[in-house]
């Protein structure tokens, strides 16, 4: 099946459209809780970085459920589903709109949050740990994406979208007891270790490999229904 | 003769559905009327034939292109519209039109502006804020606007108010006036059916009851109002598809109706003593309880 590449990026856009202002205020609140951060006091810090979670959390939920769950549930889809697209065309465009949509707050904030480490007191080993906290959150999204467009169902694609965020506490505090993690983050220099690069690298690797399963599962579909 | 759509032997199946062996066709530039009750199929068949539905056996051809394979190109000529089908809330119907703009070439933003004027419709208004009928209006005018070869409709007037029915039959109606455009449009409204089709055809449970002209279906069917005893084995005739009696009256409803039959009927032991046309409701009920072809 051929791709219908304008079109394609016409739905991209569309998304886009139907997001932009949601996410403008995620982006928002993303950059007072980087200030939070930025003040580089154990009050702030744990408002910060709570604050910059639930943000991070909210937007890929946003995105997901506004463009996926909530466009089945409000019957939209049909409508989209009725225009000239291939299954191909639409996954497609469906995986690139959410990632565009979830990848801008999520650059802006990643892209904050490094340079909020490099550039205040907070110790610059907390570098490291910020890209493992954000290539986790990443991971979550994708395969809270990949749910949410195989499945009809709502209750499976909110318990996906829930569940993987929801495991980031558990995360955390298994990147707690990894000592060559957890002891430098207090230091003031960017040190990479071998089970943090591990860990990054699994974790990319895994949300490239989930998404292009689905891809894969839906672009072999010969029809929507 | 070219089709606009040609389904053969067709069958979908679900877990608790199955549409089973429909061969069905619509010649270019004529309107169909889908006939059936709620979960008859209706949606179903218009799903395999806008590419929606991939059928398990069978094959469907739309505008000349096999579907779902060549979906894309088919659905570049079609304008559906279903009854489950919204517009975003949050945007306006300017933005709609703008979005099918890009994707249709053929969009007629002349026509466009006849169908506003015509549908009273406002386009900087957020769809959210239409009424049920406004949104039905939107959706037509969508559709419509970029001059569809092959017009598939999904129970347009569904939900919609007396004013709101007319304005939507009358629109169609006009639109129907195209020569080269094709129609296929579901209801269990027999009314708007007979309003508009040149063909109609009756779902039933999946399978198709019956298929055939307008003109046809009124001129085949008949009520025959007899006085007499019910005699065995009536209901068996082919030609026959119910007969009940009230006291010594007899009402028998044919299918097939033919000079001859009151001949025939008489050397049962019953008198005719009036012969009516039915109404498309009437026919398509006999022929769903008949359970036969019609």
């Amino acid at each position: 099946m051929k791709l219908n590449l304008p079109l394609v990026r016409l739905l991209v856009v569309k998304d886009w459209q139907l997001f932009q202002k949601q996410l403008a205020l995620y982006v928002l609140a993303g950059i007072v809780a980087l200030c939070f951060l930025g003040l580089a006091r154990p009050w702030a810090f744990y408002v910060g970085s709570l604050m910059l979670l639930i943000v991070l959390v909210a937007a890929a939920c946003f995105s997901i459920s506004t463009s996926l769950v909530v466009e089945r549930k409000e019957q939209t889809l049909s409508f989209v589903m009725s225009l000239p697209v291939s299954p191909l065309d639409f996954t497609i465009s469906k995986l690139a709109g959410n990632l565009l949509t979830f990848a801008v707050p999520f650059a802006v904030l990643l892209g904050g949050t490094l340079a909020t480490v490099l550039l205040t007191p907070l110790p610059d080993g907390l570098f490291v740990y910020a890209l493992l906290i954000f290539a986790y959150i990443l991971f979550a999204f994708s395969i809270s994406l990949s749910v949410a467009m195989s499945v009809e169902s709502e209750g499976w694609a909110t318990f996906a979208m829930i569940g993987s965020m929801v495991l980031i506490n558990p995360y955390i505090m298994a990147l707690a007891q990894i000592p060559d993690i957890d002891q430098r983050t207090r230091v003031d220099e960017i040190a990479w270790t071998t089970p943090a690069a591990a860990i990054l690298i699994a974790l990319s690797l895994a949300s490239l490999a989930v998404l292009g399963a689905t891809t894969w599962y839906h672009a072999r579909k010969p029809a929507f229904h | 003769m070219s089709f606009a759509f040609s389904l053969t032997g067709v069958a979908k199946r679900y877990p608790h559905f199955a549409l089973e062996d429909i061969t069905l066709a619509l010649p270019e530039g004529q309107v169909m009327g889908l006939v059936g009750v709620n979960g008859a199929g209706k949606t179903t068949l218009l799903r395999l034939i806008t590419g929606l539905a991939a059928a398990h056996a069978g094959e469907v051809r739309v505008l000349g292109h096999r579907l779902p394979e060549e979906q894309v190109e088919a659905k570049r000529e079609i304008g559906f519209a279903s009854e489950d089908m919204r517009l975003y809330r949050s945007q306006t119907l300017r933005w709609h039109m703008d979005l099918m703009r890009q994707i249709y070439p053929a969009w007629s933003e002349e026509y466009a502006r006849e169908l506003l004027k015509r549908f009273d419709l406002r386009t900087d208004q957020a769809v959210g804020g239409c009424s049920h009928g406004q949104r039905v209006k939107a959706l037509l005018l969508l559709c419509l606007a970029r001059r569809p070869r092959l017009l598939l409709l999904d129970e347009p007037t569904t939900g919609l108010d007396p004013v709101a029915r007319i304005e939507v039959l009358e629109a169609l109606a006009d639109v129907l006036r195209d020569a080269g455009r094709s129609v296929l449009f579901s209801s269990h409204n027999t009314h708007d059916v007979e309003q508009l089709a040149d063909t109609i055809t009756f779902l039933h449970k999946g399978r198709l009851v019956a298929s055939a002209d307008r003109h046809e279906f009124v001129d085949r069917w008949r009520r025959i109002v007899c006085q007499g005893a019910l005699p065995a084995g009536l209901s068996a005739w082919p030609e026959i598809a119910s007969a009940r009696a009230n006291g010594s009256l007899v009402e028998i409803k044919a299918r097939a109706w033919s000079e001859t039959l009151p001949a025939r009927l008489a050397a049962e032991g019953l008198q005719v003593q009036r012969t009516d046309a039915m109404a498309l409701e009437d026919i398509f009920i006999t022929a769903v309880r008949s359970g036969g072809v019609a």
